[in-house]
């Protein structure tokens, strides 16, 4: 086959494949702030004395782990303007993203609340603080402490998931090389430097989020 | 007229009826010691005093002030969460598992209720918090995080948190009974330089030596109620109930 | 609703194939999947540093990419390399590859949770090594992951809708077909929507079944 690996297709986008990769952090960024308000809005909601956030958040978390991502993006970006809901392709996308990153993420805030030794609430009323001093002084460094793991790797998930993006549009990096291939059919360099560059940013955060968790010590 | 007043106090959990009527006074500068064996209501008692557990019958009173409940009416009702926080803002508690807040320094376990309930100005709370670690021998670890602590020097920790609120009754559940043998007599140094110094306690405890040592006082509960409370050389030298003498037999290796 | 019905009706068939080849590839995947990922944690977990280095690489790199990404490059670079494979043939050599680089690291976790003992106590009833591994430790290793591999399989139907980017035939692409032509957005790809929910659903309560029949305590 005649086909020589040409590094100067590469440079000479490189530019359009760097931007893509930015704009899906991006979009891998808002969307986990999103979700992870979403997140602990939810793991709260469960603790309350009635049973019927629990049951709500149960049937949500339930409908969007178990719904594949793609339909809920198509399904946001092409469903839902018909009852009047219209947004941009970004929006739409974070939209998506968030909610569905938040049925996980309440999990894992659940588990991060779940990990708080029950006698240190005691002590808090114990000194006289309220239920709601209890929460945001005690309860929630804790469990945010707990939960900083999984939230790491969720994030690097979400930052792999941005790929998605592409299927509407989105001129993040696997639009780019997708449309570089068809453009110039320089296949493997297209592909190549979409891995290599997806890998290295998720090793860097992998690197980054260990150097994290070691600055706030494990109780 | 006594710091703490306890009156027919009575508790169910569930089905089980833990507190079948409790009556208990405690004056101020008093130590009372609990004793007896586990199920006869003892930690009960003090969760329901610094109203941590709700209780179903009979009154509490501190201070002159009736505390957890208001008679509205006739009806009997629980007050609201800022007022009973205000109220458990006045007695102090050590729990047996220390419940060190995991993600607070020492010195941020001591001043956090004195910053968000006393709203002290941070420089004073800083101080007199470490004016607290230094009475209990911890100034040098005050920038230590719990996990950093041995669980002696946790639990004085702990006790320096609950008096630094420089509360009119102090509450002490089992405090010894999580720690290493070699530990427990640097707490209990600490509690009794507090009693000697006239701190108004109530301790649930098995170390019968320390509660015939530092109380004025000692109470024996079983089945839920006082069944025989005196001084303690009269307690421990001659119990009058054979439910005591049982209970001491069995633990005759500590007198 | 009546005009939804009724072109329901019309579409009856290619909802149907869709849920087949959805249910096909995805099957297959998990299987092949599975097979070459027990390859890859056995290596991962007891093989040489010749056969470890090069599967923690791959592993690593499968893992580290986007799936979409995978199926993409692997569908166009196979046209390229003159590989003529149908769009379902390509989608299921990419999900089967990355089954295989997610279920190697869940087996290799597994075995390597397996107390030492174990095998010392084949070895000295006379077992060889490979014996000890087919009759010892990859059995307990599979009990032990058949919760994560029910949740596998339900991720492996939530992928295989990526599948519809390359034009594989699953429910998705074909729920996109419909739609193209009736442009009634909302309600099919609100019905695809509720149609992989009550799959993933099934397989989740399957799992939980399967894991309480088959734990080990």
């Amino acid at each position: 086959m005649d086909y020589s690996f040409q590094f100067r297709v590469i440079e000479a986008n490189i530019d359009k494949f760097v931007g893509g990769l930015a704009l899906g952090l991006g979009l891998a960024l808002a969307s986990i702030l999103v979700g992870t308000l979403i997140g602990i809005f939810c793991a709260f909601a469960t603790t309350a004395k009635s049973k019927v956030p629990a049951r709500l958040v149960n049937i949500y978390v339930s409908a969007f782990r178990n719904t594949p991502l793609l339909v809920i993006i198509l399904f946001a970006y092409f469903a839902l303007p018909q009852i009047g809901l219209r947004f941009g392709k970004n929006e739409s996308f974070i939209l998506s993203l968030a909610i569905y990153a938040g049925a996980y993420l309440t999990e894992v805030f659940r588990a991060g609340l779940a990990g708080v030794p029950k006698g240190v609430v005691d002590a808090g009323r114990a000194i006289g603080l309220t239920g709601f001093q209890v929460a945001l002084y005690v309860v929630f460094p804790i469990m945010l402490r707990n939960a900083l793991p999984a939230l790491g790797t969720t994030f690097i998930s979400l930052f792999k998931d941005t790929s998605l993006a592409a299927v509407i549009a989105v001129p993040e990096l696997t639009y780019q090389a997708r449309k570089l291939n068809t453009e110039t059919f320089r296949v493997a360099e297209a592909w190549s430097t979409a891995a290599a560059l997806y890998l290295a940013t998720c090793l860097v955060i992998a690197a980054g989020l260990r150097r994290l968790e070691r600055l706030f010590p494990k109780f | 007229m006594s710091l703490l007043a306890i009156r027919g106090l009575i508790k169910h959990f569930g089905a089980n009826e833990i507190l079948k009527g409790v009556d208990l006074d405690v004056d101020k500068g008093e130590v009372v010691s609990i004793i007896g064996s586990s199920g006869s209501g003892k930690t009960t008692l003090l969760r329901c005093v610094n109203l941590l557990e709700e209780f179903d019958g009979g009154e509490i009173t501190l201070d002159g002030t009736s505390i957890g409940y208001v008679n509205r009416n006739g009806v009997r009702r629980r007050l609201g969460e800022r007022e009973l926080a205000r109220q458990r803002a006045m007695t102090g508690m050590v729990f047996q598992s220390f419940n060190l807040f995991p993600h607070l320094t020492a010195l941020g376990n001591v001043t956090l209720g004195l910053l968000k309930v006393k709203h002290m100005p941070r420089q004073e709370a800083r101080d007199h918090a470490l004016s607290w670690l230094k009475r209990v021998g911890l100034a040098d670890r005050a920038d230590h995080l719990p996990s950093q602590l041995s669980g002696g020097q946790q639990q004085r920790v702990a006790i320096a948190r609950a008096l630094a609120m420089d509360p009119k009754l102090v509450l002490l559940d089992e405090i010894t009974s999580a720690l290493d043998p070699e530990l427990v007599g640097e707490v209990l140094s600490t509690i009794k330089a507090l009693a000697e110094e006239g701190t108004t306690m109530l301790i649930v405890t098995h170390e019968m030596r320390f509660a015939r040592d530092v109380s004025k006082r000692v109470v024996f509960m079983d089945g839920g109620k006082i069944a025989e409370a005196g001084p303690p050389a009269e307690l421990f030298g001659n119990p009058k109930t054979q439910r005591l003498r049982d209970f001491l037999g069995r633990a005759s290796g500590h007198i | 609703m009546e005009q939804f019905l009724h072109e329901l009706w019309i579409a009856r068939w290619a909802i149907a194939q869709g849920l087949v080849v959805t249910i096909e590839v995805s099957f297959a995947a998990i299987i092949l999947g599975t097979a070459l990922g027990t390859l890859a944690g056995v290596g991962l977990s007891y093989g040489p540093w010749p056969i470890r280095w090069p599967i923690r690489m791959a592993v690593d790199a499968i893992r580290g990419i986007p799936v979409l990404v995978l199926i993409l490059a692997a569908y166009y670079l196979l046209t390229f390399a003159g590989i003529n494979l149908t769009a379902f043939e390509s989608g299921l050599v990419s999900l089967t590859i990355f089954c295989a680089a997610h279920m190697g690291e869940i087996i290799r976790g597994a075995l390597q949770s397996i107390p030492a003992g174990q095998v010392d106590a084949g070895r000295a009833i006379g077992l060889t090594f490979p014996k000890i591994l087919v009759y010892v430790l990859l059995p307990q290793a599979m009990r032990q992951i058949v919760p994560v591999w029910i949740n596998t399989g339900a991720e492996m139907v939530k992928t295989s809708t990526l599948l519809s980017v390359i034009g594989t035939g699953e429910l998705l692409f074909r729920t996109q077909e419909i739609v193209g032509r009736n442009f009634m957005t909302l309600e099919f790809y609100g019905l695809c929507g509720v149609l992989y929910f009550l799959v993933n659903y099934a397989i989740e309560y399957a799992g939980k079944f399967a894991a309480r029949r088959f734990a080990l305590q």
